[in-house]
């Protein structure tokens, strides 16, 4: 699958019956890890992870702990690994030519790279919506409704949409318009659009890589108040340019950074991870404080 | 290469502002004490118009703070600038007020002859308040903890001071133009020991600049829970 396959896929591939090995957090893997020291229990945990192209890392070495129903973010200057991070929290870099990883990200206590773990199973439960709305040339029901027939969610077809389309804050715009084709809607719809597909088929997860980077204020704060209302009910990571919405947004925030050069080579670091008005009043590390005062550079 | 050029130059003028009203307060401090030693109304007067000069710099402060909020979103370490030079700011224009409370006061005694042990008593706590002034904003400028956190010992010394001064009026007798006195020169005392606690307050703010806690000195609800 190419890159731009697995974009439209956003979790929604059909894995064919029998093939798909589901994700049974009472199964499989190493001892679950450690609580975290958060109010809510951790569904990533993330261990040295060090992300390759090739032979050269993207990101180095990255260890740290999700927190479950709250927003974390990623923030970063431009080529520090935060969309390859991303990425590789749903294994949607699996479909990159040399693309390999060492260390480990478990997911309720499974180690998502293991032997046994289907992708198409783990983008289902941990579902990812983009910088730019994809939304298929279909009407607005099908782009929901897609997605749901092919994992065979078939039953109660119209309700599901229904939810979904009013758990991203997009139902009153567009429940008289159903057949219309979503290409017509607004890139802020668009984008509600594409995080309904998201949440239509149940994932527990939602990454976010830079969702409202391509719209206007107004459609980016109604993005904001959405992951404000989702992290009631789903676990949200989002990588983001905008500093000011990372502190507006997330509970937790994760800065990423380019290490000193190693064998000729410099990658993404983790520098901090901390609570988002930690990082935002007091972060730790100089290269922190540096970035979000905007003296980075 | 140095970057958010605009965002250092808010905060630099904001520091030289916050600076400048500072020795404002403490040649308010000066003329107050000096009016009220002399028994000088007209200086008094001085006292009092002065503090337009000081209100000037607080509005400006207010006004250069709002805009950089509303403009910069300064964040982190140019946060807590920012908050802390509010604070600063207020307790600034606290100080002048003490003054102009000072010089009031003395425009309605002058014509009383003075009790000259008090009036030294003022004069030393006026000198040790406005050496606070000048500790806590180097203590400002220099981002220097040890040295903010030392006024609370300065501080005490003003308190010592203000204890023995209302004694000392208490065994001034039943004079009713004394007690009159007496009674004003209470609140000049009280004044004067208010502008050592707001020199502590600007040491607590830097102390918070510095580690970004929020935490006061001396806590006079944990000595009594003992």
């Amino acid at each position: 699958m190419d890159y731009a396959s697995a974009e439209m896929a956003e979790g929604t591939e059909q894995s064919g019956d029998g093939l798909a090995k589901a994700i049974d957090p009472t199964q499989l893997g190493p001892a679950a890890p450690s609580p975290a020291p958060f109010a809510t229990p951790t569904v990533f945990k993330i261990e040295n992870l060090t992300a390759y192209y090739g032979k050269a890392p993207a990101v180095r070495d990255v260890s740290f702990d999700v927190p479950g129903n709250q927003v974390t973010a990623i923030i970063g200057p431009s080529g520090c690994g935060k969309s390859t991070f991303i990425r590789c929290l749903n294994r949607m870099n699996d479909v990159v030519p040399g693309f390999h990883t060492d260390g480990s990200i478990y997911f309720h206590g499974i180690d998502l790279q293991g032997k046994d773990v289907d992708p198409v199973n783990v983008r289902r439960q941990i579902g990812m919506v983009f910088q730019r709305p994809n939304p298929f040339p279909k009407s607005i029901f099908d782009n929901i409704a897609y997605g749901l027939r092919i994992l065979g969610m078939k039953d109660n077809l119209q309700d599901r949409v229904e939810h979904a389309l009013k758990r991203a804050a997009l139902w009153e715009e567009v429940k008289d318009r159903l057949k219309d084709s979503a290409l017509a809607l607004s890139g802020g719809q668009q984008q509600r659009l594409c995080i309904a597909r998201a949440i239509a088929i149940e994932p527990e997860v939602i990454l976010l890589d830079e969702p409202a980077s391509a719209l206007d204020p107004i459609s980016t704060a109604s993005i904001e108040d959405l992951m404000h209302e989702l992290k009631n009910d789903y676990t949200i990571v989002i990588v983001t340019h905008n500093m000011q919405q990372a502190a507006r947004v997330a509970d937790m925030t994760a800065f990423f950074s380019l290490s000193e050069v190693v064998d000729g080579r410099r990658a993404g670091v983790l520098v901090e991870y901390d609570r988002t008005d930690k990082i935002f009043t007091t972060p730790a590390d100089k290269r922190t404080e540096d970035y979000v005062t905007g003296r980075f550079g | 290469m140095p970057m958010r050029i605009p965002l250092q130059q808010d905060l630099d003028t904001l520091q030289a502002t916050l600076m400048e009203e500072g020795d404002l307060c403490a040649r308010a401090i000066r003329g107050a004490l000096q009016a009220l030693r002399e028994r000088d109304p007209e200086l008094a007067d001085e006292v009092i118009t002065f503090d337009d000069e000081v209100d000037s710099r607080y509005l400006s402060i207010e006004v250069a703070v709002e805009s950089l909020l509303a403009r910069q979103t300064p964040v982190a370490s140019d946060l807590r600038l920012v908050l802390s030079i509010i604070h600063i700011n207020l307790a600034l224009e606290r100080i002048a007020d003490l003054c102009v409370t000072i010089a009031k006061l003395t425009k309605l005694v002058y014509a009383v002859p003075p009790d000259t042990k008090l009036i030294e008593a003022f004069d030393e706590m006026a000198v040790r308040g406005e050496e606070m002034l000048k500790h806590s904003l180097d203590a400002f400028m220099n981002r220097d903890v040890a040295a903010a956190e030392s006024l609370v010992d300065l501080d005490e010394l003003i308190d010592r001071a203000n204890r023995r001064a209302v004694h000392h009026l208490m065994a001034l007798g039943s004079n009713p133009e004394m007690r009159e006195w007496g009674l004003r020169m209470i609140i000049v005392s009280r004044c004067l020991e208010r502008i050592g606690d707001h020199c502590v307050d600007i040491g607590e703010q830097v102390a918070y600049l510095v580690t970004g806690e929020f935490r006061e000195f001396t806590d006079a609800s944990a000595e009594l829970r003992g």
